[in-house]
């Protein structure tokens, strides 16, 4: 188990910063047994260091071939997907066309009119306050009692014309009543005169 | 490195572009170091040389998916781990690829039985490497051989950078026992 400040196999690996690196070195110099493995894994990554590349046993070209070849539309589209700064751009440009459709298409708001008060005291508020009720109610009680003399009214022409019905009913009935009286009386005349008459 | 970096994002436009001599020459750059990672992963050469083809002809395929030119090595060991592994799932269906049985110690990465490397070291290396597991094995050839940094391999491998760290770690340990003893005995 090493003792390092930091990792040994990072110092190796290239994987530490410079002051780690400085910082390592002082501790291995110092560290017998730091040094001892220090020394293994430099070992080690020589012995792996002789492993060299191997030639290419033929090289690789690629010829223009059309069945190999990707559609240009089928590379930009990859392209576009691939890049998110166009990807990006294409969105915030939906974004504003959405925006522009949206604000075009509804109406503007009416423009609200804030009232602001300044050097009024609470006196004066509380008449203005007062008069306003009090407008607000003489106009309610005139609508109302305007509405009250054309509801009387109402009423009064409706009662008349209603009255005017029944009576013109009940007259429809009596003079009825009275033909019958009268066609009664005639057929009894008339059985009269054929009991009594000339036998 | 710089000026290989700056070269390969230009090609990897070009190529993205349908141009295909600037892909050739991308592939000129990357078929060796590829060729030898899959060789490293599968330990037999014309599966590393069909497997090196299929990745390189797929990177061509979808490099209008790399949204970055610079993080082209890891998309394209992405690419390379997927396929062999694939391979591994088509060969093997029924076992799991990280339980696949190591080949038998000492002989080194062969075709058709007979070892390709002649010297006792880069053998007994090739021998440790393949008892390691695949998991373990292709950790080390990404961090030793292609020296990919800790972030870039859990990229490629597709998994936390602690858990990395953990497979090169203990493949480090286990190398570290079987090639240290050698290397001091000065058998190079």
């Amino acid at each position: 188990m090493s003792c390092s400040p930091f990792d040994l196999r990072d110092y190796l690996l290239q994987e530490l910063t410079g002051p780690q690196r400085t910082e390592v070195e002082a501790h291995v110099h110092s560290c017998p047994s730091c040094r001892l493995e220090m020394e293994r894994l430099r070992l080690t990554q020589t012995a792996l260091a002789s492993l060299a590349d191997e030639e290419m046993p033929r090289r690789i070209g690629f010829v223009s071939d059309q069945v190999f070849a990707v559609s240009p539309w089928r590379r930009w589209w990859a392209a576009f997907w691939g890049s998110a700064a166009r990807l990006g751009f294409a969105s915030a440009a939906m974004l504003s066309v959405a925006l522009i459709v949206f604000a075009t298409s509804r109406a503007a708001p009416a423009p609200r009119v804030v009232e602001t008060v300044t050097g009024v005291s609470d006196a004066e508020v509380q008449q203005r306050l007062d008069s306003a009720v009090q407008r607000a109610s003489a106009a309610i009680e005139a609508r109302y009692l305007q509405r009250t003399e054309q509801l009387v009214k109402d009423i009064e022409l409706r009662d008349r014309a209603e009255r005017g019905v029944i009576r013109a009913q009940a007259q429809e009935q009596i003079d009825f009543q009275q033909r019958l009286l009268q066609a009664a009386k005639r057929s009894q005349y008339v059985a009269s005169t054929n009991d009594g008459g000339p036998r | 490195m710089i000026f290989r970096a700056v070269e390969d994002a230009d090609l990897i436009q070009r190529a993205a572009k349908g141009d295909v001599e600037a892909y050739n020459l991308l592939v000129s750059h990357w078929e060796k170091p590829m060729y030898n990672y899959l060789l490293r992963m599968t330990g037999n050469r014309e599966d590393a040389l069909d497997l090196t083809q299929d990745v390189l002809l797929k990177a061509y395929q979808n490099l209008g998916k790399l949204a970055e030119p610079g993080r082209f090595a890891p998309w394209l060991y992405r690419i390379a781990h997927n396929e062999a592994y694939s391979m591994f799932r088509k060969r093997r269906p029924e076992s799991d690829v990280d339980d696949m049985a190591p080949r038998p110690a000492g002989m080194g990465v062969t075709v058709g039985g007979s070892a390709v490397f002649p010297i006792e070291l880069s053998l007994s290396v090739a021998s440790a490497l393949e008892r390691l597991s695949p998991d373990q094995r292709e950790a080390v050839v990404l961090k030793i051989y292609r020296g990919f940094k800790f972030e870039e391999m859990a990229e490629i491998l597709d998994c936390p950078v602690s858990t990395v760290k953990s497979r090169l770690y203990t493949a480090l340990d286990l190398l570290k026992e079987e090639l240290a003893p050698l290397e001091a005995r000065g058998v190079s």
